[in-house]
C-alpha cells in the first residue's frame, strides 16, 4: 500500500502489522489484548493511537517498539519479521530504530539530564551530541540538574531528547503529556510535531485523550483489542491550536 | 554513564553497601590477618630450621659412642650424626636459684644455635653460650662469669655468646608444668671440652640430619638405625615428637583453622547482606531496568551493571581488609608470641590461600548479585516496565485460627511482616545469631581458661605447694621431707608409649599414699585409682588410639625395661598427658619407687630451694600467675571476638532496620495519618526487633557452644580443655546482644518522627 505524503511525494512504509495478535493466558481462558490487527505506518508520518484504557493501545506500542513479542501474525520492518526475532535481535532493533517517550519520563534518577541523554552513547556510538539535542528541546540551561530538580515538562523534554539522541526511525510516545499541565503539555506536543514536520521523523503517540486527534496525519482508534477505524487528517492542526 | 549511575546508587544506598563492605572487610581482615600470620610463622620457622639445620631424628639413651655415630652415618640417607650430652643444672644469680639445662656439644652443625652476640662457637674451645631470653632477663652478657651446678659437678666459665636454638623455640622446665616463662630457667651450650670429667663423658643423645624429610623414608631409616644400635633403651623420635617443634606447629595450624572459621561467619553475613540489598535494589529499580531495556541496552550490559555493585563492593572490602589484616593481626599475634616462643625474624606472608580467599569472596559476592538481578531480566521490557505483581499472600494456620483475632494489632502486623519478608528476617536472625555466637564463644574461652586453672589447682591437685627434689636427693632424705611436711610423695617421669598405631611421649605419675591428687573420668566425675592396672589420660588414649582393656607398651626414658600393662581407667588432665598408677602397682611391676616431688599444704619456706637436695619450691599462686601471663594470645583473641561480634551485630541490625524502615515507610506514614503516635509506632517496630533478636539468640547460644567445642578440639594434643560455659557468660552474651540491638534501635527509631506523612504517601515514582 503506497500513499502520497503531505507534500505530494510517494510515501515509504516503515513498519507494517499483518494479522497481529497478542494473547495472554489467564488460567485456562485466553484473553486477547490484540486480535488480527493490520496497518502500515509510513516514514515521516505522525500517528495518534487513540482509545480508552485497556483497549490494547499500550500492547500495540510495546509491539511497535519491540518491547514485547506478538503471539501470531507478522510485524514487518525493513522487510524483516519482528515476530521471529530473538531476544538479542529485538534489543538490537530497539537500540537502532526506536526512541521511546514514557508517560512518567522514566529518567534514571541518579543521572543528570545531560547524563541521561549521554547514556545513549553507551548503546550507539553514533548517538548525537547530548548538549546539542538538549538545546534543541530547549533544555540548554538546566542540563546538569538531576531529574528531581527539573519540572515535569523539563523532565519530559529530557526524555524526548534521550529518545532523539539515537536518531531513531520511529519515535514512540506513551501518553507523553499524561503527567503534565496544559501549557507544558502543549509545549511537548509542539516539540513532537516539529520533529515530525521539520525532520521528517515518524512519530507515534498513544493516548486516551481525543483532543490530540486533530494534530495527527492519521488517527488509529483502538477498541477491545482491534483497530476500529483509521481516519486521515488532510490538514493536521498545529500543537498550538489544540484546544485543551 | 552507567558507571556514574552505579556510583550514585552506591552513595544513595550507602548504609547497605557500607555494611556489605564492612562484612567483606572483616571477613578478609580476619582471614588474611590470621593466614598471613600463620603462613608467615610457618615460613619463618622453616627458614629458621633450615638455616640452623634442625635435627630430623633424635636418639635418646645412654652412652652413644663415636663408633656408633660412624655406623649411623654410614647408613645411606643419613647426612650426619652428632653426639651430645644434656644434663639438668642450676645457676645461682643474685641469691636466686634457676634451673639451667646444660648441653655439651661435640660440634655445632646439626641443630646449630644462632649467635646473636659474642664469639662464635669453636668445638675445642671452652666457654658458655647462653639462651637469649634468660640472658636478657638476668642482664647476662658476653664476658660475664657463670657457674653451673650439675649435681655434684660444677662448671665454671665465661659467657661467650648469646644465642637462640632451634630446639628451644618452646620449652618448659621441670617446674613449669603448663606455660613457659623463660626468665625462670634457661639453656646453656658448651663444648664437650668444657665438661669437667672429659675422659668419662657419656653422651645421652645422638642427633641426625637426614637427606629426606619424607615421613615414610624416615620411618624406614628409623628401623635401620634400630638395627644398627640394638639397644632397647634407645628411643628414636622425630620432629613431630619434638615438643618445641610440635607446639609451634600446632599453634600455627590452630590459628589457621580459627581464622577460617571466623571469616566464614563474616563472609556468610556479607553474602546475606548482598542478597537482601541487591534484591531490594533491583526490585526498586525495576522500572529503571525496564527503561534501560526499552532503550535498547542488552541483557548483558544490564547484568554487568548490576553485578558490578557486588563486585566492586566486595573487591574494595576484600582488598582493604586484606591489607589491614596483613598489617595489623600478625603484628599483634607475633608480639603475643614473644613470651612463649623464641622464633627470630617472624614476618607475615601473603600466601596463595589469601589470594584464593579473596577471589572466592569476590566471586561469591558477584555471583550472588547476579542471582539477585537475574529475576528482573527474564521478562520482556513491556512487563518489566510495569510495577511487579504483588506477592501472593496466603494465610498461615495461625491467621486462620480463632486465636488470631485475640492478638494485638502490633503482634498481627509484625507476624505478617516477618513471614512476608522471609529473607530479611532470616538475615536478621542469622546476624544476631552470629553476634551471640561470637560473644558466647569469647566468654566461653575465658571460662575455659579460668576453669582450666581451677580444674588443675582446685579439683585435681589440692596441695598448696610442690617441692621438687633434685636428682641427688636419695630415697630416705625424700621420705624424711615427706614426714616433715606431712605431704604426699609422687614420682613423675617422662615415658615413651607404643601402641599398634602410634608412638608418643608423655608423663608417668606414681602416687604414694596421700590425698592431694584427684582424678576425674570422661564426664569429669570423680574417680579413685584402682590397683589392678594403670589409668591413662583421655588425650593420650586418643593419640595412641587405645581404649579401656587394651594394653599399652611403655618405658621410662633412659631405662631399658619395657612394660606392657592393661588400661583399666581413663581420666582427664588439662596439661600433662600420660599414665598414672599407685605405688603398689608400680612396685608390682618391679620398679622401685623414687619420688621426685612432694605435695603439701604446710607452708614451705622459699629458702628450702637453696638446699642441694631440693630443685625448686612452687606455690599454687606462682603457678597460676605464670599461667595467666602466658595466656596473652588468648586474651587478644577473646577481645577481637567480642569486638567482631559487636560490629557484626551492629551492622546487621542497623542494615536490617534501615531496610525494613524504607520498605515500611508508606505503611508507617499511613499509621501516622490514622493517628498512631510516633512512640506507639516505635513500639511496633521494636517488637519485631525483639522477636528477631530473641530468635537469633536462641540459635546463637547452642551454636556458640558448638563453636567453643570446636575450638577446644583444636587445642594441641598435650592440652585437654573442657568446653564449659558458666552461667554469667550466658547472661553476658544475651545481655550484650540485646544491648547492641537496643542501641541500634534507638538510633533507628528516631527516624519515625522524621517521616513526612504527605511526602511518603505521594506517588511511588
Amino acid at each position: 500500500m503506497q500513499r502520497n505524503d503531505k507534500w505530494g511525494g510517494i510515501m515509504k512504509p516503515l513498519i507494517e502489522f499483518k494479522n497481529v495478535s497478542k494473547e495472554y493466558k489467564m488460567g485456562d481462558r485466553i484473553f486477547y489484548a490484540l486480535k488480527d490487527v493490520n496497518f502500515v505506518i509510513n516514514e515521516g508520518e505522525m500517528i495518534v493511537i487513540l482509545g480508552p484504557s485497556g483497549a490494547g493501545k499500550s500492547t500495540l506500542l510495546n509491539l511497535l517498539g519491540g518491547m514485547d513479542s506478538a503471539s501470531s501474525g507478522q510485524i514487518l520492518f525493513d522487510d524483516k519479521d519482528l515476530t521471529n526475532f530473538s531476544d538479542n535481535q529485538l534489543t538490537e532493533y530497539r537500540a537502532r530504530n526506536i526512541g521511546v517517550v514514557f508517560q512518567f519520563y522514566n529518567l534514571i534518577p541518579t543521572l543528570t539530564a545531560y547524563e541521561n541523554v549521554a547514556l545513549m552513547k553507551d548503546i550507539e556510538k553514533s548517538a548525537l551530541d547530548p548538549k546539542e539535542v538538549l538545546e534543541s528541546v530547549g533544555l540548554g540551561e538546566h542540563m546538569h540538574q538531576f531529574p528531581s530538580q527539573l519540572s515535569g515538562g523539563e523532565q519530559q523534554r529530557t526524555s524526548i531528547a534521550r529518545a532523539l539522541a539515537k536518531n531513531p526511525k520511529l519515535l514512540l510516545c506513551d501518553e507523553p503529556t499524561g503527567a503534565l499541565d496544559t501549557e507544558t503539555g502543549r509545549e511537548v506536543l509542539d516539540l513532537l510535531q516539529k520533529m515530525s514536520r521539520e525532520r521528517n521523523r515518524t512519530v507515534v503517540i498513544v493516548t486516551h485523550n481525543s483532543i490530540f486527534a486533530d494534530m495527527a496525519n492519521r488517527v488509529f482508534r483502538v477498541k477491545n483489542g482491534s483497530i476500529s477505524s483509521i481516519t486521515e487528517n488532510a490538514t493536521p492542526i498545529s500543537a498550538n491550536e489544540v484546544s485543551w | 554513564m552507567l558507571f556514574r549511575k552505579l556510583w550514585r546508587d552506591l552513595i544513595q544506598n550507602k548504609t547497605q553497601f557500607i555494611s556489605i563492605f564492612l562484612m567483606s572487610f572483616l571477613g578478609m581482615w580476619i582471614f588474611v590477618g590470621m593466614d598471613s600470620e600463620a603462613s608467615g610463622a610457618m615460613e619463618t620457622s622453616s627458614e629458621y630450621y633450615r638455616e640452623c639445620n634442625l635435627a630430623d631424628l633424635w636418639l635418646r639413651g645412654n652412652g652413644f659412642s663415636s663408633e656408633e655415630v660412624k655406623q649411623v652415618e654410614e647408613i645411606s640417607g643419613v647426612n650426619r650424626a652428632e653426639q651430645r650430652l644434656i644434663l639438668d643444672g642450676d645457676v645461682e644469680l643474685l641469691g636466686e636459684k634457676y634451673s639451667m639445662e646444660t648441653v655439651f656439644l661435640t660440634s655445632n652443625e646439626i641443630s646449630a644455635f644462632r649467635l646473636l652476640e659474642g664469639e662464635s662457637y669453636k668445638p675445642d674451645e671452652e666457654g658458655i653460650w647462653i639462651e637469649q631470653l634468660f640472658a636478657e632477663a638476668h642482664k647476662l652478657s658476653p664476658g660475664d662469669r657463670l657457674r653451673i651446678t650439675i649435681g655434684s659437678l660444677e662448671v665454671n666459665g665465661i659467657i661467650k655468646g648469646i644465642v637462640q636454638h632451634p630446639e628451644y623455640v618452646y620449652y618448659l622446665s621441670a617446674e613449669e608444668t603448663m606455660m613457659p616463662n623463660y626468665s625462670n630457667y634457661g639453656v646453656a651450650f658448651l663444648s664437650e671440652v668444657h665438661y669437667p670429667l672429659k675422659s668419662s663423658i657419656v653422651y645421652n643423645q645422638m642427633i641426625l640430619d637426614l637427606e629426606s624429610e619424607d615421613e615414610e623414608v624416615q620411618s624406614v631409616l628409623k628401623e635401620r638405625i634400630e638395627q644398627v644400635i640394638d639397644r632397647d633403651s634407645v628411643v628414636i623420635t622425630d620432629r613431630s615428637q619434638c615438643e618445641s617443634y610440635q607446639m609451634f606447629d600446632s599453634e600455627i595450624s590452630q590459628h589457621t583453622s580459627m581464622g577460617a572459621m571466623f571469616s566464614a561467619v563474616f563472609l556468610l553475613i556479607a553474602v546475606l547482606g548482598i542478597i537482601t540489598t541487591m534484591t531490594r535494589l533491583t526490585a526498586n529499580q525495576r522500572t529503571q531496568i525496564g527503561t534501560l531495556k526499552a532503550l535498547g541496552f542488552s541483557k548483558n550490559v544490564i547484568t554487568r551493571h548490576y553485578v558490578s555493585y557486588g563486585f566492586w563492593i566486595s573487591l574494595a572490602g576484600s582488598i582493604f581488609g586484606s591489607i589491614v589484616g596483613y598489617i595489623t593481626l600478625p603484628k599483634l599475634v607475633f608480639s603475643a608470641f614473644e613470651g612463649s616462643y623464641i622464633m627470630p625474624g617472624l614476618h607475615p606472608v601473603f600466601s596463595d590461600k589469601a589470594f584464593v580467599a579473596n577471589a572466592l569472596s569476590i566471586l561469591i559476592s558477584t555471583f550472588v548479585s547476579f542471582l539477585a538481578c537475574r529475576k528482573e531480566l527474564i521478562d520482556p521490557p513491556a512487563v518489566t516496565l510495569k510495577p511487579a505483581a504483588p506477592k501472593k499472600i496466603t494465610h498461615t494456620a495461625l491467621e486462620k485460627s480463632r486465636w488470631w483475632l485475640r492478638l494485638s494489632f502490633s503482634t498481627q502486623w509484625n507476624f505478617r511482616d516477618v513471614l512476608r519478608n522471609k529473607v530479611r528476617s532470616m538475615m536478621g536472625i542469622i546476624g544476631v545469631c552470629g553476634c551471640t555466637m561470637l560473644m558466647l564463644c569469647a566468654f566461653g574461652c575465658n571460662d575455659a581458661v579460668v576453669s582450666m586453672l581451677d580444674w588443675m589447682y582446685q579439683d585435681l591437685m589440692t596441695a598448696q605447694s610442690k617441692i621438687i627434689f633434685s636428682e641427688e636427693a636419695d630415697y630416705y632424705t625424700i621420705v624424711d621431707y615427706g614426714k616433715e611436711y606431712k605431704g604426699q610423695l609422687i614420682q613423675e617421669n617422662a615415658v615413651e608409649f607404643v601402641s599398634e598405631d602410634a608412638r608418643e611421649t608423655g608423663t608417668l605419675t606414681v602416687l604414694d599414699s596421700g590425698n592431694y591428687m584427684h582424678y576425674q573420668g570422661m564426664k569429669l566425675e570423680n574417680i579413685s585409682l584402682t590397683s589392678d592396672g594403670i589409668a591413662i589420660t583421655y588425650k593420650m588414649a586418643k593419640s595412641l588410639n587405645i581404649g579401656l582393656g587394651d594394653y599399652v607398651k611403655w618405658h621410662i626414658m633412659g631405662e631399658d625395661e619395657w612394660e606392657k600393662t592393661r588400661v583399666t581407667q581413663i581420666y582427664r588432665d588439662p596439661s600433662a598427658q600420660g599414665i598414672t598408677m599407685k605405688r603398689e602397682t608400680f612396685e608390682r611391676l618391679e620398679h622401685s619407687f623414687l619420688p621426685t616431688s612432694l605435695l603439701t599444704n604446710k607452708s614451705v619456706p622459699q629458702s628450702l630451694a637453696d638446699r642441694d637436695e631440693i630443685q625448686a619450691v612452687m606455690s599454687v599462686a606462682d603457678m597460676r600467675i605464670a599461667f595467666d601471663n602466658s595466656m596473652e594470645v588468648m586474651i587478644i583473641m577473646i577481645a577481637s571476638m567480642i569486638m567482631g561480634a559487636t560490629i557484626l551485630g551492629m551492622i546487621v541490625l542497623y542494615n536490617l532496620g534501615v531496610l525494613s524502615f524504607i520498605e515500611k515507610m508508606r505503611e508507617i506514614a499511613t499509621l501516622k495519618v490514622l493517628g498512631f503516635k510516633s512512640i506507639k509506632i516505635r513500639g511496633i517496630l521494636q517488637k519485631q526487633n525483639i522477636w528477631i533478636t530473641s530468635a537469633g539468640i536462641a540459635i546463637g547460644l547452642p551454636a556458640g557452644y558448638g563453636m567453643l567445642v570446636g575450638i577446644c578440639t583444636l587445642m594441641p594434643d598435650t592440652m585437654d580443655m573442657v568446653a564449659e560455659v558458666s552461667f554469667p557468660s550466658y547472661i553476658y552474651s544475651v545481655a550484650g546482644t540485646f544491648l547492641v540491638s537496643v542501641i541500634v534501635n534507638a538510633i533507628l527509631s528516631g527516624k519515625v518522627r522524621t517521616i513526612d506523612m504527605v511526602d511518603a504517601l505521594k506517588g511511588v515514582e
